[in-house]
C-alpha cells in the first residue's frame, strides 16, 4: 500500500447535448450564450476524478484535490452536481474555461495553483486529468503541467492504473488500432491523462456532498483570479461547418434490393 | 448486496425541490441579519444545516418561462436589476388575441363559428381591444425561470448557508405517526423495477426537524402527504393543464420587441390558451396550455403546439426562427381548491403544490415565491423564539402569515374563477370574466370531475367527424405499427401534416434532443409505473400516450400495456392526470403512478 | 524565414508509418509554400538511417536522428528528450509531426521545454501572402477555426488520415546523430495488448466504418429485443467486410444500465461527442438516432449511408448521402447473405 497525493485537473465544459454556436468578441472567439449553457465536469476529467477517488480509497492515507480553472460562478454551479460523487478538496482558479484559450496559458495557471497547495508531497504526487477536454480538445495541457512541475513520467489516454503494492504503477494507455500499451513506472511522481478508465460514474452520496461542500464554498471564495487567454493567437474564423448533405431517402424499397444496393456500394 | 445498510444523515432543515417557492424560502432565510439565530441543533457549534434536494440534473432545468408582476420577487429584491438576470426584461406591451381557426379542423361549436365569422379579423386573429385588469401584468417582467432560478441558486449558495443538491430526487417523506421526520432519497444503482444492481446504494434517510416541501404540483412528496394526511374538506386536485413551450431565436429582421407579451385563446382548440413573450436579444418563449377540461382522449401537446406556431398570426413572426429550448410541465389549475394542509408536525408546504397558483390571473411564480418567503419569515420567528416546528407553531408562524397576505386575498377572489369550465368552454370563459370583473362576488358554478372522468370515448369525441369504420381502421394501423393513435386521428380529422424544416418545425424526438436535451443518468428505477397492468390491457384511449410530452410512454407489446422509456421523460407529470381508468387505491387519480426520478430536461433557458 | 523541422518516429523495421508519411507530405508542401523556409528532418529510433533513406528525396536540407535502444519504444521521458534535442539542434520555428499516440504524448511537453507553443488535431493549412494559417476543430468536432499564432517555436500535430502521404523515391542521405541527455528512466514499456477479449473490431485502416446505434437492442416489431441475433448479424457483417466497428454512446452506455448489450462493444468503440471521430472512406449507420452533437461521430466519413426505420433520423437527414427507411435486421441479414 502506498499513500498518494492525487491532483486532478478538470473543469467545466458545456453539457454535451447543448447546441453550440461560435461568436466573435473583442477578446476572441467564444460561444453564444456561454454563461447560460448548462455545464458539466469535462467527461475525461470526470473519469480521472473517479479513478483518483477509487485509488485514494484503496490506498489509505491518500488524498484527492480537484484543481479547476473556470469562472467562479460557473464552478460553484458545477460543484453542486459533482461534489456528491466522491470526496475531494477543491482548489479553484477563477478564469476562463473557454475552449479557445491557449493550453499553454491554462497549463501555467493550473501548475501555479498546484505548486501552491500546502503539504503536497512530491514523492506521493500523481497528477491526473483528462486525455483531452471536450472544449479545447487539444490533448496537450496535462503534459505541459507535468513539465512545469518537473515530472518526466507521463501517460496519455490511460484506461487502467494498477498498483502492485510496491509503490510502482502499472498503466494501460490507449494506442492506435484499439490496443493498449502496457507500461510500468517506478512510482510517483507521474502524470496520468485519462481516457474513460474502467469505473462507472459513482452514485450521488449526500454525506460525501455535505462534507465536501463545507470546504468548497471557502475554496471558491479564495479562488485566485487567473488571466487565461490566447495570447499570440489570431483567429480568422470560427464556424460551424455547413455539412448539410442532399439525402436521398429510399422508402418502400424491398429489403433484397436495398441489400443489393448496399453491397454494391460497399464493394465498389 | 440487498443487505447494504441504509445510511442516515441529520440536518436541521430538509427542503424538497428547488423552484421559485424554494427560491423565496432560501433567499429570505439566507438574508437573515443575525446569523447567531441560525445555530445548528443537530451539529452544535455549526451553522444551521439546510439541505435542499432537487430532482432535476441541475438547478433551473425543467421549469418554465413566464411573465409575472413580480411583486413578491421585488419585495425580496427591492434593488432588483433585471439586466443582471439573463433573458429577463420589463413588460412593455401586452396583447390578448383571439385566434380563429384558418384550417377548419378544431372542435368549434356552431355558436363559436358564428362569432368567428362576425369578428373583424386580421391574420386570422382578433386582437381584443381591452385586457381585463386581472389578466394584465402591469409593471411586470418577462423571465426565463430557468435563468432566474440559476441566478437565485448562485445567490443563496454564495451565502454558504444552504447546500443545494440537484440530481438528487427525494423518494418520500419519512412519516412517523403524525410527524414528518425528514425525507428518504431515491435508491441508486437499481434496475428499472427498482431491484438492486451494480453500484446499489439505498436512498439515504435525511432526518430533519423541519421538512419544507416545494416539489411542485406533481412532486412525489407532495402526493404522498396528500394521500397520507388527506386533503382539507372539499379540497381536491382535479384541474390541470400541461404547458408546453419553446424558446427560440427570432429571425434577425424580427419586428417583435423585448418585453412584448401575447396571450392567446381560440386555437388550435378553443380551450387551448397560448402565450408568447419576447426576451432581450431576439429571444422569445412561446407555448400552449392543454387543460384537463379539454375533454378529449387525444390530448397531444406537441402536435397542437406546432399548429399554434403555424397559425398565420404568429407564423409571420416565427418563420425563420430557430429552436433553442423546449420543455413541458404540469400546472395545477385547482388554485385554492387544491390547497392541501399547509403545515403539520415537522413539515410545511409552499408553492404550486400548496395551491398557491392564482387561477384567475394565471399567475403562479410570484405567489409561489411569496409563500416560500412567508415560511422563511415564520421559521426565523420560531428559531428566534426557540420553538419547535409543530403543526401549531407553523400555523401561527407561517399559515397565519399567508392567510393575511395578498396571495391569500387574491386566491380567495380567484377560488371559483374556473369552475365554469366544468360546464364547458364558453361557460368557463364567461365565468372567469364574471369572477374577474366582480372580484369574486359572482361566479359560474361547476362540479369538478376527477381527472379520469373527463375522457369521452373516441367515438363520442369524434362524433360525425370520423366514422366508426375510420376509427377502427386507425386503431388497427396503430396497433400493427406500434405507433400512437393521436397523430393518425388528427390527420384524419383534417389537421395538416407538419412541414418539418429542421430548425423550428422538427420531429418530436428532435425537440427532445435539440430543444430539451433530454437525458437520464443510469441506475434509477422507472418513475412512471402502470399500477395494474391488466387495467391498461383493456384501455382503448391510452391518453397517457397522447399526452406524454416526451414520447416516453409509447405503445407497448401485444398485451397493450404501454411501455415507459425513462431516458425520454421530461418529468412533466401529465401522465398522472391523463389516465382514463380510475386508480384502485386512489380513485382521485388513475391507474398510473408518477414517482420521483432523476434526469429529464437539460436546458436552463426555459 | 521559417525553419521547419519534420519529426517522425521510426517503426521497428525502419519504415515510416502512413501517418508519418502524411505529415511529411504536409511538411514538404508547407516548405514549398512558405518562401524562404528550410526543411529538416528529425527521426527518432534505431533504424533512423534506413528511414532517412526512404525519404531522402523529400527536399530536406538536413537529416538528424536520435537513436539508441531507449528510443525504440513509445515513452514520454525518452521521446520528449529526443524531440527537445532535435528542436534545439535545428533551431526550428515550426515543428511538424503526426498526431500519433506517441507524439501526442511527447511533443507537447517537449515544446514546453523549448518555450514554444503547440496546436494539435490540425486538419488543414493555408498559406497566403506568406502568411500561414491552420485549421483545427474545437468542442469535439463541432466547430472549425482558421487561426495562426505569433510565438515560435510552434509545434503542429497533424490529424492522421487527412493529408496525402508523401510519395517519393528513396535515396541516400547522411544522417547526423544527436546525443541526448536522458533523465533516470523510471518507466519500462512492457508491450501492448488488445483492448477487448472479443474479436478485433477497431480497424483504423478499414475502408468502411459500421456504426451501431441503440436501436439494435431495443424491442423490435414483435415486441421483443433480439440482442443475440443483432450480435450475430453484426459479427458476421464485420467478418465479411473487415469494417471497423463504431457505436453510439447510448449503446455502449447500456452496459451500465443493466440492459442486454452487444458483448463486443466497449467504450473504445464509441464514436461521437465523447468518443472518437474516426476517418474512413465510407460509413454505414444502423439504428442510430439523434441530432447534433451525436452525429459528429461520423463527421469525417466521406460517403455516408444510413439504415433506419425513422425517415426523420438525425443521423441521416442532411447528414447522409442515402437513407434507407427499413428494418436493419432484415437488411443486414440479406447483405450478409449477398456478401
Amino acid at each position: 500500500m502506498s499513500a498518494f497525493h492525487i491532483i486532478v485537473c478538470g473543469s467545466l465544459v458545456p453539457d454535451p447535448l447543448q447546441t453550440l454556436e461560435p461568436i466573435t468578441s473583442p477578446t476572441g472567439p467564444g460561444l453564444k450564450n456561454e454563461a447560460m449553457l448548462p455545464a458539466v465536469l469535462d467527461p475525461w476529467a470526470g473519469h480521472a476524478l473517479y479513478e483518483a477517488a477509487n485509488l485514494a480509497k484503496n490506498n489509505p492515507g491518500s488524498k484527492v484535490w480537484l484543481v479547476s480553472l473556470g469562472p467562479k460562478a460557473k464552478l460553484q454551479q458545477l460543484m453542486m452536481t459533482i461534489a456528491q460523487k466522491v470526496p475531494f478538496e477543491l482548489v479553484a482558479v477563477d478564469g476562463s474555461a473557454s475552449g479557445f484559450t491557449d493550453p499553454f496559458e491554462a497549463a501555467n495557471a493550473l501548475s501555479d495553483a498546484i505548486a501552491k497547495i500546502p503539504g503536497l508531497d512530491r514523492s506521493k504526487l500523481l497528477v491526473f486529468g483528462g486525455c483531452a477536454s471536450a472544449s479545447r480538445d487539444a490533448g496537450v495541457t496535462m503534459q505541459m503541467i507535468g513539465e512545469k512541475l518537473g515530472i518526466c513520467d507521463q501517460f496519455l489516454a490511460v484506461d487502467e492504473l494498477s498498483t502492485p503494492g510496491d509503490g510502482s504503477l502499472r498503466i494501460l494507455e490507449r494506442i492506435e488500432g484499439g490496443r493498449y500499451q502496457v507500461s510500468s513506472c517506478q512510482g510517483a511522481p507521474a502524470v496520468l491523462a485519462w481516457a474513460t478508465g474502467k469505473l462507472p460514474v459513482p452514485p450521488n452520496n449526500p454525506q460525501v456532498g455535505m462534507m465536501n461542500m463545507r470546504a468548497i464554498m471557502p475554496a471558491l471564495q479564495k479562488a485566485v483570479p487567473a488571466k487565461v487567454g490566447s495570447e499570440g493567437v489570431t483567429f480568422s474564423s470560427v464556424e460551424v461547418p455547413k455539412q448539410k448533405r442532399e439525402t436521398r431517402i429510399v422508402k418502400d424499397m424491398p429489403v433484397d434490393e436495398i441489400a443489393r444496393e448496399i453491397v454494391a456500394w460497399i464493394t465498389a | 448486496m440487498e443487505n447494504l445498510e441504509r445510511q442516515s444523515l441529520e440536518v436541521d432543515i430538509a427542503c424538497v425541490g428547488f423552484g421559485p417557492a424554494m427560491g423565496g424560502f432560501l433567499t429570505t432565510l439566507s438574508k437573515v441579519a443575525d446569523p447567531s439565530l441560525l445555530q445548528s441543533r443537530v451539529m452544535p457549534g455549526m451553522p444551521l444545516q439546510i439541505m435542499c434536494y432537487e430532482r432535476a440534473d441541475d438547478v433551473g432545468f425543467g421549469v418554465s418561462g413566464i411573465v409575472t408582476r413580480g411583486r413578491g420577487i421585488r419585495a425580496s429584491f427591492p434593488e432588483l436589476d433585471l439586466s443582471s438576470i439573463p433573458m429577463a426584461h420589463p413588460v412593455k406591451h401586452e396583447k390578448l388575441v383571439y385566434l380563429l381557426d384558418p384550417i377548419g379542423a378544431s372542435r368549434r361549436s356552431a355558436a363559436l363559428k358564428l362569432v368567428d365569422k362576425l369578428l373583424p379579423a386580421r391574420h386570422s386573429a382578433f386582437e381584443i381591444p381591452f385586457i381585463p385588469a386581472f389578466l394584465r401584468k402591469d409593471e411586470g417582467m418577462v423571465l426565463s425561470i430557468g435563468q432566474f432560478t440559476q441566478w437565485i441558486s448562485s445567490q443563496v449558495m454564495a451565502t454558504g448557508m444552504v447546500q443545494l443538491w440537484p440530481g438528487t430526487p427525494v423518494q418520500s417523506a419519512l412519516i412517523e405517526g403524525n410527524q414528518v421526520a425528514g425525507v428518504r432519497l431515491c435508491d441508486q444503482g437499481v434496475e428499472k423495477d427498482g431491484s438492486p444492481s451494480a453500484g446499489y446504494m439505498p436512498g439515504m434517510d435525511v432526518r430533519a426537524a423541519l421538512t419544507v416541501v416545494g416539489d411542485g404540483p406533481v412532486g412525489a412528496v407532495g402526493q404522498q402527504l396528500d394521500q397520507v394526511f388527506g386533503m382539507p374538506e372539499g379540497h381536491h386536485k382535479r384541474d390541470w393543464a400541461v404547458g408546453m413551450k419553446m424558446v427560440v431565436d427570432l429571425p434577425e429582421n424580427t419586428e417583435l420587441e423585448a418585453g412584448m407579451v401575447y396571450h392567446t385563446l381560440g386555437f388550435p382548440e378553443p380551450e387551448i390558451f397560448g402565450f408568447l413573450y419576447v426576451h432581450p436579444n431576439r429571444g422569445a418563449s412561446f407555448g400552449i396550455f392543454v387543460p384537463s377540461f379539454l375533454e378529449t382522449p387525444v390530448r397531444t401537446s406537441y402536435r397542437y403546439l406546432q399548429h399554434w406556431m403555424l397559425h398565420p398570426y404568429f407564423w409571420r413572426h416565427l418563420k425563420g426562427a430557430k429552436l433553442r429550448s423546449w420543455g413541458a410541465k404540469s400546472l395545477s389549475e385547482s388554485g385554492k381548491h387544491g390547497e392541501p394542509f399547509l403545515a403539520g408536525n415537522g413539515y410545511a408546504r409552499i408553492g404550486e403544490g400548496s395551491g398557491s397558483t392564482n387561477v384567475l390571473s394565471g399567475s403562479g411564480v410570484d405567489e409561489a415565491w411569496t409563500t416560500g418567503a412567508q415560511l422563511a419569515e415564520g421559521v426565523l420567528d420560531l428559531l428566534r423564539e426557540g420553538k419547535p416546528f409543530t403543526k401549531e407553531t407553523l400555523h401561527e408562524a407561517y399559515v397565519a402569515r399567508r392567510r393575511k397576505s395578498w396571495v391569500e386575498k387574491e386566491a380567495a377572489v380567484a377560488e371559483k374563477a374556473r369552475d365554469g369550465f366544468h360546464q364547458g368552454f364558453s361557460c368557463g370563459l364567461l365565468g372567469m370574466g364574471l369572477t374577474g370583473l366582480t372580484k369574486g362576488l359572482l361566479n359560474i358554478p361547476g362540479v369538478a370531475k376527477r381527472p379520469h372522468e373527463k375522457f369521452p370515448s373516441l367515438e363520442e369525441h369524434y362524433g360525425t367527424k370520423l366514422s366508426a369504420a375510420e376509427l377502427e381502421g386507425i386503431r388497427k394501423r396503430a396497433a400493427a405499427e406500434s405507433i400512437p393513435l393521436h397523430d393518425l386521428l388528427m390527420n384524419q380529422a383534417g389537421w395538416p401534416e407538419i412541414p418539418y424544416d429542421g430548425t423550428l418545425l422538427v420531429s418530436h424526438q428532435d425537440a427532445l434532443l435539440m430543444g430539451g436535451k433530454v437525458q437520464a443518468a443510469p441506475g434509477y428505477a422507472d418513475h412512471v409505473v402502470f399500477t395494474h397492468p391488466e387495467i391498461c390491457e383493456t384501455c382503448i384511449e391510452k391518453t397517457c400516450i397522447s399526452i406524454c410530452s416526451g414520447q416516453a410512454i409509447m405503445p407497448g407489446e401485444a398485451s397493450g400495456v404501454p411501455r415507459f422509456d425513462r431516458e425520454k421523460c421530461v418529468h412533466c407529470g401529465a401522465c398522472l392526470w391523463n389516465c382514463s381508468k380510475p386508480g384502485r387505491e386512489n380513485p382521485e387519480f388513475g391507474n398510473l403512478e408518477f414517482r420521483a426520478g432523476a434526469g429529464g430536461l437539460h436546458s436552463s433557458e426555459n | 524565414m521559417e525553419k521547419i523541422l519534420y519529426l517522425a518516429h521510426v517503426e521497428s523495421d525502419g519504415t515510416l508509418s502512413k501517418a508519418a508519411l502524411e505529415s511529411l507530405g504536409a511538411a514538404v508542401e508547407l516548405s514549398k509554400k512558405l518562401s524562404g523556409s528550410s526543411l529538416s528532418v528529425g527521426l527518432i529510433g534505431s533504424q533512423a538511417e534506413k528511414a532517412a533513406g526512404s525519404i531522402a528525396s523529400c527536399g530536406a536540407t538536413s537529416f538528424f536522428a536520435v537513436s539508441g535502444p531507449e528510443f525504440d519504444c513509445s515513452r514520454y521521458s525518452t521521446d520528449a528528450a529526443a524531440i527537445e534535442a532535435l528542436g534545439r539542434q535545428t533551431q526550428a520555428t515550426l515543428m511538424v509531426a503526426a498526431g500519433t499516440s506517441r507524439f501526442g504524448r511527447a511533443v507537447p511537453g517537449a515544446t514546453f521545454r523549448l518555450n514554444g507553443r503547440i496546436d494539435s488535431r490540425i486538419t488543414g493549412f493555408t498559406v497566403e501572402n506568406n502568411s500561414f494559417q491552420i485549421q483545427r476543430w474545437f468542442y469535439r468536432q463541432r466547430m472549425m477555426s482558421t487561426q495562426t499564432r505569433a510565438q515560435r517555436p510552434w509545434a503542429l500535430l497533424l490529424d492522421p488520415g487527412v493529408f496525402s502521404p508523401w510519395a517519393g523515391q528513396p535515396g541516400t542521405t547522411s544522417v547526423q546523430s544527436i546525443a541526448v541527455n536522458l533523465p533516470e528512466l523510471r518507466t519500462r514499456v512492457l508491450g501492448t495488448e488488445t483492448a477487448t477479449t472479443g474479436p478485433q473490431t477497431i480497424r483504423p485502416d478499414a475502408k468502411l466504418l459500421f456504426v451501431t446505434g441503440a436501436g439494435w437492442t431495443k424491442k423490435q416489431s414483435d415486441g421483443q429485443p433480439h440482442v443475440k441475433e443483432a450480435e450475430d448479424l453484426i459479427i458476421n457483417f464485420l467478418e465479411k467486410t473487415r469494417a471497423s466497428l463504431g457505436s453510439t454512446k447510448s449503446l455502449v452506455d447500456q452496459t451500465g444500465d443493466g440492459q442486454q448489450v452487444i458483448s463486443l462493444l466497449s467504450h473504445i468503440n464509441q464514436v461521437g461527442q465523447t468518443g472518437s471521430t474516426p476517418r474512413h472512406q465510407k460509413g454505414l449507420s444502423t439504428c442510430c438516432h439523434g441530432e447534433e452533437p451525436h452525429t459528429v461521430g461520423w463527421r469525417f466519413i466521406n460517403e455516408r449511408r444510413a439504415i433506419n426505420l425513422d425517415a426523420n433520423c438525425g443521423w441521416a437527414q442532411g447528414k447522409a448521402d442515402v437513407l434507407y427507411v427499413a428494418d436493419a435486421f432484415q437488411v443486414l441479414k440479406k447483405v450478409n447473405e449477398l456478401l
